[in-house]
């Protein structure tokens, strides 16, 4: 699963721990979303749209396995 | 709070076994190979605990928590593999002693390579899939 975060984050300025503190997570659990390693659960999928002022849709990118 | 707490408990265990281990080292006369084996593992694992609440330690101090959902779902996982660990040691760890040098272990060293190897399997499981990020 690919994402927009890193994108969005420079948009609005962000650092990872930036987002991790606005989501309250700690600051690798945002790098290894962005990696594509972790696939966070729906609350915080939710939480991380909603901090970058966008969708659950257009933050993550699914692909077919 | 919750975080911090669990530091602490946790500095508080570690100190515990150091300490425990120190008075054992320093009552034992004779010190065998294979409690130096497993005094080694013990160690070890108390060195790697001390990374994670070291770890811990440097996230709370940023403000940020001491564990998340991902560490949840790591401790979970570890733990699963810890217990399938515990499991098979106990039943392959008499067997193997008693092929390869037909020494016959007794309970109390059978509970100790169980406590060892599940404890070693946890750490490196969850250490492993910390750098992994799974």
């Amino acid at each position: 699963m690919k994402t927009h975060i890193k994108e969005l984050r420079a948009r609005y300025d962000l650092t990872q721990e930036d987002l991790a503190k606005k989501i309250g997570v700690r600051r690798e659990t945002i790098l290894f979303i962005e990696k594509g390693n972790y696939n966070p659960s729906l609350k915080l999928a939710h939480d991380i749209a909603k901090a970058l002022q966008t969708t659950i849709d257009d933050l993550f990118i699914f692909e077919d396995e | 709070m919750k975080g911090k707490k669990e530091i602490i408990v946790s500095t508080v265990v570690v100190v515990g076994v150091l300490v425990t281990l120190f008075f054992y080292l320093t009552g034992t006369g004779e010190i065998e190979f294979n409690q130096i084996v497993l005094v080694g593992i013990a160690l070890i694992l108390v060195g790697l605990a001390m990374y994670v609440i070291w770890d811990k330690i440097r996230n709370v101090q940023k403000g940020l928590p001491g564990k998340d959902e991902r560490t949840i779902s790591m401790s979970h996982k570890a733990g699963y593999y810890g217990f399938i660990a515990a499991i098979w040691s106990a039943v392959f760890a008499p067997l193997f002693f008693d092929v390869s040098s037909g020494y016959e272990l007794d309970g109390g060293d059978v509970s100790a390579i169980v406590v060892l190897v599940s404890a070693f399997v946890f750490i490196v499981s969850y250490l492993y899939l910390y750098w992994k990020g799974k």
